[in-house]
């Protein structure tokens, strides 16, 4: 009798207590992408060890929290030391490295890049499970939600037309982030319409026909110079745009897709014309 | 007899002329989009802001107009050089000129002087210039024969390119790495109105400078001791010609990067047509030189969008045999 009793006792408490295990307590991420949701999920006491990247403040949404972490340049060796029990990566982050620690036996969780504002979620509601933080997610998600429906319903009747213009005359086409954020903030994608796909690079002449009436740009490394930064200053694209000049959207918005974004959709509304 | 060969003279700058014209208008109607150029040029005359006219005037226009200095440039302080050192392999990018250029418009951009003047390029440009074509000089001697000179070259050459690409490596720009192409090749797309205001200045003294050192260079055909007799200070013909050459080569080569073989190619093509007469040639060479790299502009652009060939490749492509056939023909001389 004691004994059934034991066993349903055991029954009952196996279920908690493996879920209890479940919760990591020693997380290595070894990309900036993965360092920022752990760092907007976790409980401090679950972080190991984070990429150096996430100190950056130009990449970095979260440079400032980020300081009190260990930091990783994602090697083997380094990583094996700090002995996690999850490994965060990206679905670039270096194949063999990834391959090796999978061999060793270590649990790696990669994470592809976001696109649109359905990704960001599937990134989030995936982290926070790893994590064993449901709420949390599910709290961020919201979050960031009520953020861009409440610009949602400011946007104008007829969006005026932006483009995203980089250094090497690179833009944002269809299926980027830029694109999703531009049409979120009520403001039409010129490098979509005239059919570029993510991340190419526009001819200038291209640029000019379609009649921008405002142009953006992320600058990855200010203060410095270069000849592909020297093509943003050619007075042609100041002349298209009425003499508007192009607006700075800072790069850690979209350098990994996250709940960041809800940030540069509010700036691009902000820049719509009064 | 006379008279024919000055009428010869006349009808080949003329017909040159009229060549370089036509590739210039052409120049001016390749782009990647068709555009009604006529209309287009005449928004901008009557200052109509339209968006054709836009393309025209900051778009088209500066491209066409630096292709034409640029080339102009090299073609002229070519035939200048091979003049002056009496040597058919001088050019400004054989003996280190160009890429000294490069080097010097190298440390003015990327480490943050450029932005507070914008004359600083081609002003970094020249010093470059000016310096490695003195150090070839000094290093080759004033009587240097065509191997020793060119060996010079060479030297200073890989010299000024492994400075410019440690200094793009060691640069604070994530994109100049990428640029290290950019300026050994020579590019002239993507430039604006204002880079070719600023190459100007420099180019046109430059041209200035070298006008008149005509008939110096004729009186040097028959030897130095023979010019000295007719009164031709050398060392003033000297400083002359290399200062010109660092001016206008500078300017033109900060904005462009160093674009090949233009300088050696040009005036080659173009002295059995002027009875191997320097004074002749350099006029003759500026307008080749103009032809030389607008169709060679042209060409880039008429490959499929997307395919970003610089143009500098395609006028080593023609030069770099050009110049293994006159080491051919000079060796058979030699032997």
């Amino acid at each position: 009798m004691s004994k059934t009793l034991f066993i349903a006792l055991l029954l009952l408490i196996c279920p908690l207590s493996s879920q209890a295990s479940e919760q990591p307590t020693r997380i290595v991420s070894i990309n900036l992408c993965t360092d920022q949701l752990l760092l907007l999920l976790a409980d401090p006491s679950q972080i190991t060890s984070i990429s150096y990247l996430a100190l950056e403040p130009t990449s970095s949404f979260m440079a400032e929290q980020a300081q009190q972490y260990q930091i990783n340049h994602a090697k083997a060796e380094e990583l094996l030391t700090l002995k996690p029990d999850l490994i965060l990566a990206n679905e670039y982050s270096d194949r063999a490295l990834i391959a090796l620690l999978e061999k060793l036996g270590y649990q790696v969780e990669r994470f592809p890049l976001p696109f649109s504002i359905e990704g960001i979620q599937r990134n989030i509601a995936r982290m926070a499970q790893l994590l064993g933080q449901e709420p949390r997610g599910e709290e961020l998600i919201n979050q960031m939600n009520q953020r861009l429906d409440n610009i949602a319903q400011q946007r104008p009747a007829t969006p005026p037309k932006a483009l995203f213009y980089q250094p090497n005359s690179y833009t944002s086409g269809s299926n980027t982030l830029q694109d999703t954020a531009l049409h979120l903030a009520g403001w039409r994608n010129l490098a979509a319409e005239v059919g570029i796909e993510g991340y190419s690079a526009i001819d200038i002449e291209a640029l000019l026909l379609a009649e921008p009436e405002q142009l953006f740009t992320s600058p990855y490394a200010p203060g410095s110079r270069s000849l592909a930064q020297h093509q943003l200053s050619h007075p042609a694209l100041k002349r298209v745009t009425a003499g508007r000049a192009m607006i700075e959207v800072d790069y850690k918005f979209w350098i990994c897709g996250g709940p960041m974004i809800a940030d540069a959709v509010e700036q691009l509304h902000r820049s719509l014309p009064r | 007899m006379r008279q024919t060969r000055a009428l010869t003279q006349k009808q080949l700058t003329g017909g040159l002329s009229l060549v370089l014209a036509a590739l210039f208008l052409l120049s001016l109607f390749i782009g990647s989009n068709p555009i009604p150029l006529f209309q287009a040029a005449r928004d901008t005359l009557l200052d109509t802001p339209s968006v054709i006219a836009l393309i025209f005037s900051e778009v088209r226009l500066p491209r066409a107009l630096i292709a034409l200095f640029t080339g102009a440039t090299l073609g002229l302080c070519g035939a200048a050089m091979q003049g002056l050192l009496r040597n058919p392999l001088a050019s400004p990018g054989l003996i280190g000129s160009a890429s000294g250029a490069a080097l010097g418009a190298v440390c003015m951009l990327y480490f943050g002087i450029g932005t507070m003047l914008p004359m600083a390029l081609p002003i970094g440009g020249m010093a470059g210039a000016l310096m490695a074509t003195l150090l070839v000089y000094l290093l080759a001697g004033r009587d240097a024969g065509t191997l020793t000179l060119i060996l010079a070259g060479v030297a200073i050459n890989a010299m000024a390119l492994a400075l410019i690409s440690l200094l793009l490596n060691l640069a604070p720009s994530p994109y100049a790495v990428r640029e290290i192409v950019l300026w050994m090749m020579g590019s002239i797309a993507n430039h604006s109105m204002d880079d070719f205001q600023i190459m100007l200045p420099g180019i046109l003294l430059g041209w200035f400078l070298l006008i008149g050192t005509g008939r110096s260079l004729d009186a040097l055909t028959l030897g130095e001791e023979t010019a000295t007799t007719m009164g031709i200070s050398l060392p003033r013909l000297r400083w002359r010609i290399f200062l010109a050459i660092a001016l206008a080569v500078g300017s033109a080569i900060s904005i462009t990067g160093s674009i090949g073989f233009i300088g050696l190619v040009v005036p080659h093509l173009l002295r059995p047509l002027v009875d191997h007469q320097p004074s002749r040639l350099l006029l003759t060479s500026a307008i080749g030189g103009g032809i030389l790299l607008l169709a060679a502009d042209i060409c880039v652009r008429l490959f499929p969008a997307g395919t970003d060939i610089k143009v500098g490749v395609l006028t080593s492509l023609v030069g770099a045999p050009f110049f293994l056939y006159l080491i051919i023909k000079s060796r058979r001389f030699v032997l």
